[in-house]
């Protein structure tokens, strides 16, 4: 009898299913919804006169959306894809078959990374759109856009989209490293919230510590530094706004960085879940 | 060939940062042969489902060890054979009911040709053809039962394992399950089924295991709890008293022979099943 190996198909199956749990359930939709409302939203302030410059409202206000959404959707499908099937005894059925741990796992992050994507790819397309469309309008000088004068690169809009997309796809990989070990997927996605906090937060702290010059504080930053990504590094977006580009080492680099934490903590959680009691 | 070897499975669980253990399973040693239908029984917190989780590899024992077909069940190898239905299933609700079938299928890695066929095919045998089309979301308990029953069946496994299977049906759909898993056993296949459905079990099963507070206390061959026949015996209940004498002498002037007593009880395994609970028997009547 030929052993049963690591198979792809099988993390692929799990990756579609998930995925397709995800489209059918309203919370994406409402998201998405809620994304283009705002995005939207911002374009229509843009008009009112008393927002300028308007390329970097308009980028910042579509951006904040995208992040702030696109984490909430990260966190709340990782945790639901996971936890929730461990909470509603689904995986039983689906573990008593002859399925690797580790293929399930990685295919629900698949699944997840892939209905990020969508989403990502979708409103940052919206968010491109409304940015050419003020561009090629009538009133955009007077107003100021953008701030330096020049043109908004159509690229470095698609390039923050992708970053942002990264910086959800750690999001989601430290959620279901959580979730791999969570009795249930509410404290999951508590704890997700908790650690985008900490993400976000993290240079801020190291740079308080540094000028306090507190030597101890500033060594538990930075082992705290280690041991969570820096979400700092994704902030590009006022960058793009004042019509700069990302740079290719920039974007090589980040996509490194966020494959290396997203692989550690996939890793991890594969090795919490390979032996967990279920 | 063993379907199923157990020995000495203990199975103890750490409950609380106190650290207290709570010993689920104690020592269980057990040999299921190939192609037979097993019922395995005990109240509520036996260790049943306990066991059925180590022999589907979801669960490490403690200390022993559990073999699928000669293939130690954590390795995932022994999964191939095995087709399970848990108990009271709660299943992908955004999914219609061919769609699950057709997701543990291919999950089960039934190839591609051929595939479709052998998946309508397990849901017309627990009779889910009409709703085969509907999200499992809007299906009742019933209906979700039976379709686990279906995606448990549509690799056709060597062993099947169900939990509580009848448990939410009605008497008609429970009749339905009872067909599918004869029809399990009529091909060769090995059934283990966990089910407080006294009469399901004896009516099924070839051998019994009785699990009570994680000992197995009996294994029981179907001789042993099937009800006993009283060939040409006829029973007469509520015959008022004044009748029998007269009953008596037309009995005994046709070479019959009359006798008083309690009615036997109607399921020999209900009584087994006491006993090895350690309950007393329910009160046996007497005739009128």
């Amino acid at each position: 009898m030929s052993r049963t190996r690591f198979s792809a198909a099988r993390m692929a199956l799990i990756a579609q299913n998930t995925l397709l749990e995800c489209r059918r359930q309203r919370f994406f939709l409402l998201l998405s919804l809620l994304t283009a409302a705002m995005g939207i939203a911002v374009w229509v302030f843009c008009d009112c006169g008393f927002v300028a410059p308007r390329a970097k409202f308009l980028l910042d206000g579509g951006f904040g959306a995208l992040t702030f959404f696109g984490a909430v959707l990260a966190i709340v499908t990782a945790a639901q894809s996971f936890s929730g099937e461990i909470e509603k005894r689904t995986v039983l059925a689906v573990l008593a078959r002859p399925v690797w741990r580790m293929e399930f796992i990685l295919g629900k992050l698949a699944g997840v990374m892939i209905l990020l994507l969508i989403f990502y790819a979708t409103s940052t397309g919206l968010l491109l759109g409304l940015v050419m469309w003020e561009q090629a309008g009538p009133g955009m000088s007077s107003a100021g856009f953008p701030a330096g004068g020049g043109q908004v690169s159509g690229s470095a809009v698609l390039a923050c989209g992708l970053v942002q997309w990264l910086r959800s796809g750690v999001l989601a990989a430290l959620t279901l490293l959580v979730s791999s070990y969570a009795r249930s997927s509410l404290f999951a996605v508590v704890s997700g919230f908790a650690a985008l906090v900490i993400c976000n937060l993290q240079s801020v702290a190291s740079d308080a510590c540094r000028a306090a010059g507190s030597g101890w504080a500033e060594s538990v930053v930075g082992v705290i530094g280690v041991i969570f990504p820096d979400f700092a590094l994704y902030d590009v977006a006022d960058g793009v706004a004042a019509g700069g580009v990302l740079p290719t080492t920039y974007l090589a680099g980040v996509t490194l960085y966020s494959i290396a934490y997203a692989g550690v903590f996939g890793g991890l959680a594969a090795c919490c879940f390979r032996h967990r009691e279920l | 060939m063993n379907a199923i070897e157990l020995d000495g499975i203990t199975k103890s669980f750490a409950s609380g940062l106190s650290g207290v253990t709570v010993c689920a399973l104690k020592s269980v040693t057990l040999r299921i042969p190939e192609g037979e239908t097993v019922g395995l029984l005990g109240s509520n917190g036996s260790g049943k489902t306990t066991l059925l989780k180590i022999i589907l590899g979801l669960l490490a024992p403690t200390v022993g060890t559990c073999r699928v077909f000669g293939v130690p069940s954590n390795c995932i190898d022994a999964r191939r054979f095995v087709g399970y239905l848990p108990e009271a299933p709660e299943f992908y609700p955004f999914l219609t009911g061919i769609e699950l079938v057709r997701f543990f299928a291919r999950l089960g890695g039934l190839p591609g040709r051929g595939r479709e066929g052998l998946i309508r095919a397990a849901i017309a045998e627990v009779g889910m053809s009409g709703a085969a089309g509907r999200r499992v979301g809007t299906y009742s308990r019933g209906m979700k039962q039976r379709i686990g029953l279906a995606q448990a069946l549509v690799t056709n496994p060597r062993l099947v394992i169900l939990d509580e299977p009848t448990a939410n049906l009605d008497p008609e759909g429970a009749a339905a399950v009872c067909g599918v898993i004869r029809r399990v056993r009529a091909r060769g296949g090995t059934v283990l089924l966990s089910s407080h459905q006294l009469n399901h079990i004896e009516d099924l099963c070839d051998r019994v295991a009785f699990l009570n507070r994680g000992r197995l206390v009996m294994w029981a061959a179907k001789n042993e709890f099937a009800p006993q026949r009283m060939d040409g015996g006829l029973l007469v209940e509520s015959l008022p008293k004044a009748c029998r004498p007269e009953l008596r002498i037309w009995l005994e002037d046709r070479g019959a022979r009359m006798e008083g007593g309690p009615i036997p009880q109607r399921s020999r395994l209900e009584q087994v099943f006491m006993a090895a609970a350690g309950c007393a028997p329910p009160d046996e009547r007497e005739i009128p």
